[in-house]
This record gives structure tokens, C-alpha cells and sequence, in this order.
């Protein structure tokens, strides 16, 4: 694996079933650093996307690679130290606390024959904890938090697994303004890191504009457009895209795409 | 650290438990015994306490933690709390084995009793079968497999009454006496051909405590965090399996240990596997050795099957577990 290649490529990547496709064929490059959000109305193969990216799903043509080195070579634990998924959903009841919840996110560092993990182990959970800012809740029980601090909690766990590709499926959905926000600033200072390659499906166009320094369209499985997030956010793109009117709204010197809900 | 200290405060009242179970059970009986008598010297009393009583407690300690341990790995596998050897047609698959083996009056297969051998060869056939079947849907994942399970025991019982039917009054009446499960006429050969499936299954289940852990989150942030599902469900159903085709050998099927120990375990131990299954294994244990004293004393000095007992108590359980917030 050398530097020189992308953190993630895609090949013409098709993923078919019951003689459907539902995506592809598709190319994309994600460099270190990066911060790709994918959007695209319901149905459009986001979560494919994300979960053949995410190593859980094998596509049914074309290849995925990670720093150049096929998925399929790769053993999935050690596809684990580079690549971290927040699934969208997840069981109703998990009965761990916050730190045992983030604590699984080292599973591809532990040992087997160990009985407790190292202090590294827990070093890397207390940084994820204090990255996400739910530091505080580290003994709470997950069933007992809201739905924002369980997404936290995730983000957290994906983090403490120390890869350099975050996946992350509609991140903001379910959270509160306030949520909405943490969770905005959170990517804002992944991405000031560069240390992640972060991969991330919303219908969220504005933290998509805020966050994202690409945007990737997505519709019936295809790529309608893939650029900067001036040239995907624009109305004509997106009344493409969703089928329905949208304006800019000036917020400060950027442009901010709106649903047009008047006609 | 929450999670290093909860739990820690139960395991030594169980290790005491199961100790207990292992010295008290044997001196309890039609016929009580004094412990002095036992290593003063009295030969009769020697005898029913080191020949008769002793094996049996210890089968009953193996068996019912080897029926916890395989109860709360299924669970934890399917994410269902209903699941166990007889919901997931293991004990059933067993169950076949042995009557087919009584129906064609076999007697012995390798040195074994045949009706054990058949009963082994059952519960493993019977987990493969469902593995087979979930697995011939993409995909398959815990409720796939737990309806396979289900087809297979309901598959399973159908062909054990025809089997029945079509039986003598002699052969149906040694089947359905087996089909009780029960611990009497047993000794140490019993005790011995049990335990190293028993070691070896429950040393497997330790070893992949974490994937286990992580299954609590779901199949998909499980192997998204690297574990591989499919090698995972094969190891745990296969060691699982095996150790409970092996015990249903030698003590017949006896249900709802496995159903009822790990969740009331979990009450108290918590939802890290480190800490549950050898809480499972000794709770289990000791649990199975209390409802086969019950069961030898009850109509004493005729004793009960001690899966008449641990069904008695598995019925009004299930009610508790529909009407507490226990459901999943």
C-alpha cells in the first residue's frame, strides 16, 4: 500500500439483485483528508454504497480498493484497522454502557488470548469520548441516552477503531438542532485533522454544504453529478437530483441550498 | 471502571453455590446420609454417597452448565431470547436420533449405548440442517436461523410420532420415558465421556467472548468492526452442538435451563460474555443439581425425570418473560 494511491477506489462498481441493479456502474476516488457527503432521494443506493464500501457487501462487478490494495484480499479484521461504518440502523436495545459500546470499536486491536485490553485500548477510548464530547456519559447505559447522544456514542466507537476511512449513514437524521449542530462541528474538526477519509450519505444539504469538500449526486445507482460542493449544491443539479424546487439562501459569503416549499 | 467491577460481586456466591450443590445434594435423598458415616467408614453408606449419588451430581453440574452456556450462546447468536437447544431443534434432532435407535432396536454403536450414540448424531445433524437452510438465503442472519429451528423441530416431532405410532407398546414406552430427560442410572463413565466435550465447548464459547459481546450491537457494526459472521455462527452453533448432543446422549433432553439461567444471569452479571458464561456455567449447574434433588425426592422413594421438573418451572417462566420488559 503506497501513499501515492487513493485512500478509496472504486472501480466500475455494480451491485445487483434479484436481477435489479440498484447501483453502479460507479467510479470514485477518496484521497486522506477528505470529506466526500453523498446525497440522493430515497432509493437511490447511498446505504449500498456505503456498505460496499464499508467492506459488507461485495459488489457484484468491479472492485473496491483501499490504497490501492483489492477488498477482497484484504482479511476483514485487518479491513477493520482502516475502515470504521456508522450504520444507520442499529438494534432498538443495546445493553452496554457508553464506554463499553465505544470499547467495541478497539475489537481489531484486542488480542484474543488477552482477558482485559491494554491501556492503549482504553487511551484511544477516552481520546474518541473527548473528540465527540460525551465524555461525561462514558458509564451511562446507551438505552437510557437520547437519540443524539447514542449517534455520538457510535461516532465515538467508529473512531476509537483508529481507521482512516469513516463511513457514516445519515448521520444527523433523528438528532435535535442543537445535536445537529455538535455533530456538524465534530466532521468540521475531523476534517481539519486530515487524518480521516470520511465518506458520509445525508439528506442534510446543508451540513453537507458545510462539511463536505466534494459532493457526490447520486440517483437510481448512478452518478447524476460529483464535484465541489459549489458545483453539486446548485438548484438546477439538485431540482435534477430530488425532482422538486430548490433556491440559495445567502449565509454569510456562502450560498446554502433551500427547499422551495412555496410555490 | 463499571465494567471491570460489575458482575465480580456474584461470581463467588456462585463458585459457593456450586459447591455447595456438589457436597450438599449427595447426603440428600430417600434415604439421607451422615456425612460421617460416608468417610467414617460405613460401607453401605459409602457406596450410595461415592457410587450412586456423587456421579449423578456431578453429571447434573456438567449438564446443566453445559446447557447454560449453549442456551446463552444461541441467544446471544440469533439476538433472540427465546432461543435455546429446543427452540433451535437440537434437542428435538437428538430426540429423533434416539427413537429411530429404540425403534430399530439397536443396541450398541462403538462401544457406546446405541440410543445415546443416535441422539449424539441427531443434535448434530439437526444444527447442520439449519445452518444449511438459513444459509441457502443470502444473507441468512439470527432470525433466519431461528425460524430454520423451528421448521426443523416441527419437521422433527412429526416424524418422532410417527415413529411412536408405528411402534410397539414396549419401544413407545421407552421413548417417551426418554424423551422426559433424566439423570438416574448413571456413573462415572456418564461423568467422563461428558467432560471433554464440556471443557472443549465452553473453551471455545470463552475464546470468542468479544465477537460475542459485539453481536450485542448487531451483525452489521460487527463486522464492520472485523468480525467474519459466518465463521462465527459455525463455531458457536457447531460447539455448542456438539456439547449439548453430547449431554442429550447421556441425560435425554431436558429443556428450559438453558432458557432460564442465562436471563436471569444477565440481571446480575451484566452483558459482558467474560463474565457470563462461566456465571452461566456454574448458576446452571447448581440449578439443574437443585431440580434433580427435587426430583428424587418428590414421590421418594420413585423419583421424577428431572426434565418433568425443569418444565414445570420453564412454563410459568416464559409468562414472566412475556409480561416483564424482557422481550428484545
Amino acid at each position: 500500500m503506497t501513499p501515492a494511491q487513493p485512500l478509496l477506489a472504486c472501480r466500475a462498481v455494480e451491485w445487483q439483485t434479484g436481477g435489479r441493479r440498484i447501483l453502479g456502474p460507479l467510479d470514485l476516488e477518496l484521497t486522506a483528508g477528505e470529506t466526500l457527503a453523498v446525497i440522493g432521494p430515497n432509493g437511490a443506493g447511498k446505504t449500498t454504497l456505503l456498505r460496499l464500501v464499508a467492506g459488507l457487501l461485495e459488489p457484484t462487478a468491479g472492485e473496491v480498493r483501499l490504497r490501492g490494495e483489492p477488498y477482497p484480499s484484504i482479511p476483514r479484521r485487518r479491513l477493520a484497522h482502516h475502515v470504521a461504518y456508522v450504520p444507520q440502523i442499529r438494534p432498538a436495545r443495546v445493553p452496554l454502557s457508553v464506554e463499553e459500546v465505544v470499547l467495541q470499536g478497539r475489537f481489531p486491536h484486542l488480542s484474543r488470548w488477552r482477558l482485559a485490553p491494554s491501556e492503549a485500548d482504553f487511551a484511544a477510548v477516552r481520546e474518541a469520548l473527548a473528540v465527540v464530547g460525551i465524555a461525561d456519559l462514558r458509564h451511562r447505559r446507551l438505552d437510557e441516552l437520547s437519540g443524539g447522544e447514542r449517534q455520538a456514542a457510535y461516532v465515538a466507537a467508529a473512531l476509537a477503531q483508529e481507521g482512516e476511512l469513516l463511513i457514516l449513514d445519515e448521520p444527523t437524521t433523528h438528532l435535535d438542532p442543537r445535536h445537529q449542530r455538535g455533530l456538524s462541528e465534530l466532521l468540521l474538526r475531523l476534517g481539519r485533522r486530515r487524518r480521516h477519509g470520511v465518506l458520509a450519505a445525508t439528506h442534510d444539504l446543508h451540513l453537507a454544504s458545510r462539511v463536505a469538500d466534494r459532493v457526490l449526486a447520486l440517483r437510481d445507482g448512478r452518478i447524476l453529478a460529483l464535484g465541489s460542493t459549489e458545483e453539486v449544491l446548485r438548484p438546477g443539479v439538485l431540482e435534477d437530483l430530488f425532482d422538486t424546487p430548490f433556491r440559495l439562501l445567502a449565509e454569510g459569503r456562502r450560498q446554502v441550498p433551500v427547499l422551495e416549499l412555496e410555490p | 471502571m463499571s465494567r471491570e467491577s460489575r458482575g465480580l460481586g456474584i461470581l463467588p456466591w456462585l463458585v459457593a453455590g456450586w459447591l455447595a450443590a456438589l457436597l450438599l445434594a449427595p447426603l440428600v435423598g430417600s434415604h439421607s446420609l451422615d456425612p460421617t458415616a460416608v468417610f467414617g467408614g460405613d460401607a453401605t453408606t459409602a457406596t450410595i454417597f461415592w457410587q450412586l449419588r456423587l456421579p449423578r451430581v456431578l453429571l447434573a453440574l456438567l449438564a446443566g452448565g453445559a446447557l447454560s452456556v449453549a442456551g446463552l450462546s444461541y441467544q446471544t447468536l440469533f439476538r433472540n431470547d427465546l432461543a435455546e437447544p429446543y427452540t433451535l431443534g437440537v434437542a428435538v434432532g437428538a430426540a429423533l436420533g434416539a427413537v429411530l435407535a429404540i425403534r430399530f432396536g439397536l443396541q450398541e454403536v462403538l462401544g457406546l449405548p446405541a440410543v445415546g450414540a443416535a441422539s449424539f448424531v441427531g443434535a448434530l445433524a439437526a444444527s447442520s440442517v439449519v445452518y444449511g437452510l438459513a444459509h441457502r438465503r443470502r444473507g441468512g442472519g439470527g432470525s433466519t436461523l431461528l425460524l430454520a429451528g423451528i421448521a426443523v423441530s416441527l419437521s422433527a416431532t412429526a416424524v418422532i410420532l410417527f415413529v411412536q405410532y408405528s411402534s410397539d407398546s414396549t419401544q413407545t414406552y421407552r421413548m417417551v420415558r426418554w424423551t422426559m430427560g433424566g439423570l438416574a442410572v448413571v456413573g462415572y463413565r456418564e461423568v467422563l465421556w461428558l467432560l471433554p466435550w464440556v471443557v472443549a465447548g465452553c473453551g471455545l464459547l470463552v475464546t470468542l467472548r468479544r465477537e460475542l459481546n459485539l453481536l450485542l450491537t448487531g451483525e452489521e457494526l460487527a463486522a464492520s468492526r472485523g468480525v467474519d459472521l459466518g465463521r462465527l455462527q459455525r463455531w458457536v452453533l457447531g460447539g455448542a452442538s456438539a456439547m449439548v448432543g453430547a449431554l442429550v446422549a447421556v441425560a435425554g433432553p431436558i429443556g428450559f435451563v438453558g432458557l432460564m439461567v442465562p436471563h436471569i444471569l444477565r440481571r446480575w452479571v451484566g452483558h459482558d460474555h467474560l463474565r457470563l458464561i462461566p456465571a452461566c456455567w456454574l448458576a446452571g449447574g447448581a440449578f439443574l443439581v437443585v431440580c434433580d434433588t427435587a426430583a428424587r425426592l418428590v414421590l421418594a422413594p420413585a423419583e421424577l425425570p428431572v426434565g418433568i421438573v425443569t418444565a414445570l418451572l420453564g412454563g410459568p417462566f416464559f409468562l414472566w418473560l412475556i409480561f416483564t420488559d424482557r422481550g428484545r
